[in-house]
């Protein structure tokens, strides 16, 4: 019985590596938008001025704490009717992009307040530039203590791509699901799509342990 | 060198998400006027599972509410476009005219009747039970022991009578569609599950003969029928007269005799 | 479609949903309380230097990380049974949350200990204290304090992915919403109810984590 269904299951090859591309092009675009729109939302929500990174920090509560899926829909079915028309692959990448772009921004600014203040200060007195400070100062030290929750970041938005499913794109979990109904076992179709995740998360993984190891050896 | 390719790659990015945003639809979609001024009737599904709508060995999407709604482009002399959703994305898909009409197989029920315009059903199917071969349950009223676990799917309208059916039942709802409900009781997750019988009839399909025995006793009688929007009565009535039509014809027959009342499809797909 | 929002009927759904909301809460406290504990037993194996303890630790994390929710799932709930272990969903949900939280919560840990100048692992050996001692008061607090934002982030995730669970049919907040959609055909009115109670328990979050943040404060860092 088992054999069988791994036998019928290899029939399906062709769909699940078309799921496989869908989900790393959606991912893979949503992660370079997101990434530029969270370093931006993080310098903002930890800089100097008030009002703006209290806006910025309510906006990434209301998309940080609401269901993705409402978010997708609200991209895809609501947009509409404030005349923004998209197409399914479009609306999922922008509600994607924009959902990482505010756990990121919210990574960031973690990361940027817990370099010291000595830092910033040695920065500011040696002349640099506010701009200065933070390219060449803040940030390098902040990503660097941030990389380990970016990496699981980029991992989780590899997984959340999924729920764009809901609107009708084919992606990994999808195909999963299409091909569960003509092979009833739940355990090993899921079993195969989580291969599939494995492949595209696990060199993001590898190459973050390789960095890290490169920079710190073992420390204790 | 760095900030150079990163604008590089972000620049080809907005321009990808140029390039899909440039292919949407339009909006203002539902009346026939409107599907026959573009050519394309956009019909929203489920792919739920065996015999209404799935993906074949092919990979291709089919089955028998697929097949009705490709003879009702076909009479209406357009293309259809489908527009594949899961439960959650079906209503907004027709609600908000990204989708004309609601092809799945969905009862009608008065009140989701307050919310869409169902039309006339197209097939009548009844909630049956089922267990694994082989076990204590015999019959379905073995199944009404108190603490039996009942497997149904999330959302359907065997939820609703289930607990009517077997009051001491412990019921289970699962996502996921019917093959969830069958790989649940075959897993023992669940002694008996509860789904149509059209559906169950062609899902035990696919396992090995003899897993399952599904009690012949029919417990509901609900009709599975397309949905419009209230909007959209000239669709409405339209439909109306074609499944009164393939009725007629037969060929409504056809369909559901090649799908639902015969293993015929399996060899094909 | 927003603006025929139907309240009336969210109303009519209170008590359930309220139940849900309830769920939710109990489901994703009980599963990061798991998560925290799994998570820093896994960090501080990752980070000892026994290498035969080292690896199934990092193993551990880095498939946990690399494969879906949902897969881990299925993989205990369809699993499991296979080999005689019948357990209720309530607890495989369970399980399965602090398992795939636990594992970011290690890497997130462990970044906050990576982050601790070397200065202080030094003065720290130094010091003559045991490996216990000079996780317990010296690195442990210090790593602490930069990661409660990214745990908090994690958290949130786990409360969002609680709702997975309504595939192995625990009844929680978003399959309420699921229910007012497919009872009602009003998917609009339930995300939205949805959406509410999952803000709900973000903001009861971030109060925690600012109630803890003030009673934290180091001079040096802003």
């Amino acid at each position: 019985m088992f054999w069988f269904q791994v036998e019928r299951l290899l029939n399906y090859w062709p769909i699940l590596l078309k799921g496989l591309g869908m989900t790393i092009s959606l991912s893979l675009l949503s992660l370079l938008v997101g990434c530029v729109i969270g370093l931006l939302f993080g310098i903002i929500r930890a800089g100097r001025i008030r009002w703006l990174s209290a806006l910025t920090g309510l906006y990434i509560d209301l998309f940080r704490g609401t269901p993705f899926l409402v978010q997708v829909f609200i991209c895809f079915f609501i947009l509409p009717t404030v005349g923004i028309e998209l197409s399914a692959f479009s609306a999922g990448v922008i509600a994607l992009s924009n959902l990482s772009a505010c756990f990121i921004g919210e990574i960031i600014a973690s990361g940027i307040k817990a370099v010291p203040k000595g830092q910033s200060e040695a920065a500011l007195s040696s002349g640099l530039r506010y701009s200065q400070q933070l390219r060449l100062v803040i940030l390098p030290q902040a990503l660097r203590i941030v990389r380990p929750s970016l990496v699981g970041q980029f991992i989780l938005l590899v997984k959340d791509s999924s729920v764009i499913s809901a609107i009708g794109i084919m992606d990994l979990t999808r195909s999963g699901w299409m091909i569960v109904q003509n092979i009833p076992n739940g355990l090993l179709v899921f079993g195969v799509v989580g291969i599939g995740y494995f492949i595209i998360c696990y060199p993001m993984i590898f190459v973050a342990r390789r960095m890290e190891r490169r920079q710190q050896t073992s420390i204790l | 060198m760095t900030a150079k390719l990163t604008k590089l790659l972000l620049s080809a990015s907005l321009f990808a998400l140029a390039g899909t945003a440039a292919t949407t639809y339009t909006a203002e979609a539902g009346t026939l006027d409107d599907i026959l001024a573009r050519g394309e009737l956009r019909v929203a599904v489920q792919t739920q599972g065996p015999p209404y709508s799935f993906m074949d060995k092919a990979g291709a999407r089919t089955g028998s509410a697929i097949q009705l709604t490709e003879l009702m482009a076909k009479e209406m002399g357009v293309k259809v476009t489908y527009l594949d959703f899961d439960w959650d994305g079906l209503i907004p898909a027709l609600m908000s005219g990204k989708a004309d009409i609601l092809a799945a197989d969905m009862t009608a029920t008065l009140t989701r009747a307050t919310k869409v315009a169902f039309t006339k059903p197209w097939i009548h199917v009844g909630a049956v039970a089922f267990t694994t071969s082989g076990s204590d349950f015999k019959s379905v009223e073995d199944c009404k022991k108190p603490g039996t676990t009942i497997a149904v799917i999330l959302g359907s309208t065997a939820e609703k009578s289930v607990p009517k059916f077997f009051p001491e039942g412990e019921m289970k709802s699962f996502k996921g569609g019917g093959t969830v409900v069958l790989d649940a009781v075959a897993s023992g997750q669940a002694q008996c599950g509860v789904n149509d019988n059209t559906a169950v009839a062609a899902q035990v399909l696919n396992y090995p003969e003899n897993t399952f025995t599904v009690f012949p006793d029919m417990l509901t009688a609900e009709p599975l029928a397309y949905a419009v929007r209230y909007d959209s009565q000239d669709l409405l009535t339209w439909t109306n007269l074609f499944l009164d039509t393939v009725q007629q014809d037969g060929r409504l027959k056809e369909n559901l005799d090649y799908w639902v009342n015969s293993n015929k499809w399996q060899n094909d797909h | 479609m927003l603006g025929n929002l139907n309240i009336r009927v969210i109303a009519d759904y209170f008590p359930a949903l309220w139940q849900g909301f309830l769920n939710t809460l109990m489901l994703s406290g009980l599963g990061f309380a798991g998560a925290m504990i799994l998570g820093i037993i896994a960090c501080a194996l990752t980070i000892q230097p026994l290498r035969w303890l080292r690896a199934p630790a990092i193993a551990y994390v880095d498939c946990i990380r690399a494969t879906p929710l949902l897969a881990q799932l299925y993989f205990l709930y369809f699993g499991l049974p296979r080999l005689g272990i019948l357990l209720p969903e309530i607890v495989i949900g369970i399980i399965a949350l602090a398992l795939n939280s636990g594992a970011y919560v290690a890497e997130i840990i462990r970044s906050g200990i990576l982050a601790i100048p070397r200065g202080q692992f030094e003065a720290s050996m130094s010091s003559g204290f045991t490996y216990l001692q000079r996780m317990r008061f010296i690195i442990l607090p210090q790593a602490i304090r930069p990661t409660i934002s990214p745990l908090i982030g994690q958290a949130i995730v786990l409360v969002k992915d609680s709702s997975l669970l309504s595939l192995i049919s625990v009844v929680e907040l978003a399959r309420v919403g699921q229910q007012i959609a497919l009872d009602r055909f009003m998917p609009v009115e339930g995300l939205a109810a949805t959406a509410a109670g999952f803000l709900i328990i973000y903001y009861l979050l971030k109060a925690l984590a600012g109630f803890w943040s003030r009673f934290d404060r180091v001079p040096g860092r802003s």
